[in-house]
C-alpha cells in the first residue's frame, strides 16, 4: 500500500498567484476550507473549518514565497482539533514549479499513510463520505459562481 | 486496537508478499518465502507483521501452513486512499478554478 498521495496539475497563473491561492488566510479560504481561525503561520496551528461538517487543527510546517507551503494534520478527519503534533499525521506539501510565462506546474503531496494507526484510518473512512459531499458542494457553487 | 494496516504495507517485501496472494490461490508459507532476497526465518517475520494487521490468515493444510490473503481488509485500505485522491482531485480543481479566473 502506497505512503503517499501524489498529484501534479498544470495551472494557468504565474506561481506568485497560485502560492498566493495556497498561503493567504484570506485566499486560501475561497477554494479549499470555508473559514480559518488563528495564524497561518510556520510553527502555529489554525482551525480549518468546513460548514457544518467541522473543524480540523492543522499545524503549519512551512511557508516559502513563492514555491513551497506545507502543513500537517490528521487525513480524512474534518473533526480532529486537538495539538496536532501529539498525534499520528499526514505532511500535506505544495510545490509550485514556474513552467513559462504564466504557466506553472503544481505538485500536490500527502504522504505519512504508514504511520497512521489502524482505528485512526477506520474513523476517517467513515468521516470521508461527509467530506466527499462537502467537497462536491462547494466545487459546484464555484463552478456556476465562476463566469 | 493494535492492527496497523498501512505500516504493514509500507515495506517493500511485505508488499511483494500481498502481491503473490493477490495474484494466486493461498500459498504455503514455504512457497511463499521463496526467492525473496531474504532467510526464511526474515520471511516468516515478515509474514507474522501481515498476521497482526490481520492482512493474512495462516490456516492449517495438512503438514504445511497456508497463507490466506484477507481481500476485505486490503479493499477497505484501497478505498480509503481512492476516497482521499479524490478530495484531492476535487480541491485542486477548485483551486485552478480560482486562480485561473
Amino acid at each position: 500500500m502506497q505512503d503517499v498521495i501524489q498529484k501534479q496539475l498544470k495551472i494557468q497563473a504565474n506561481a506568485e498567484k497560485v502560492y498566493t491561492a495556497i498561503a493567504d488566510p484570506n485566499q486560501v479560504v475561497q477554494w479549499f476550507p470555508n473559514s480559518l481561525e488563528g495564524d497561518y503561520t510556520p510553527g502555529s496551528q489554525p482551525l480549518f473549518g468546513f460548514g457544518e461538517h467541522g473543524k480540523s487543527r492543522i499545524y503549519v510546517v512551512e511557508a516559502r514565497p513563492h514555491d513551497y507551503f506545507a502543513y500537517r494534520w490528521v487525513p480524512g478527519a474534518n473533526h480532529y482539533q486537538g495539538d496536532v503534533l501529539s498525534v499520528p499525521t499526514t505532511l500535506v506539501e505544495f510545490t509550485i514549479k514556474a513552467i513559462s510565462e504564466g504557466v506553472c506546474e503544481l505538485t500536490l503531496t500527502e504522504s505519512g499513510f504508514s504511520q497512521l494507526p489502524a482505528d485512526m484510518m477506520a474513523d476517517a473512512f467513515k468521516q470521508n463520505s461527509n467530506g466527499w459531499e462537502f467537497m462536491l458542494n462547494r466545487l459546484t457553487q464555484l463552478v456556476e459562481t465562476t463566469p | 486496537m493494535t492492527a496497523d494496516i498501512y505500516r504493514a504495507m509500507g515495506d517493500p517485501i511485505r508488499l511483494t508478499l500481498i502481491s503473490r496472494l493477490a495474484g494466486s490461490q493461498p500459498l504455503s508459507i514455504g512457497d511463499l518465502s521463496k526467492n525473496l532476497g531474504i532467510s526464511r526465518q526474515g520471511a516468516r517475520k515478515q509474514i507474522q507483521v501481515l498476521v497482526d494487521a490481520e492482512l493474512v490468515e495462516l490456516m492449517p493444510k495438512g503438514r504445511s501452513t497456508e497463507v490466506v490473503l484477507k481481500h476485505n481488509k486490503l479493499r477497505q485500505a484501497r478505498e480509503f486512499i481512492v476516497q482521499l485522491e479524490s478530495q484531492w482531485d476535487q480541491r485542486l480543481e477548485a483551486l485552478k478554478n480560482f486562480v485561473e479566473d
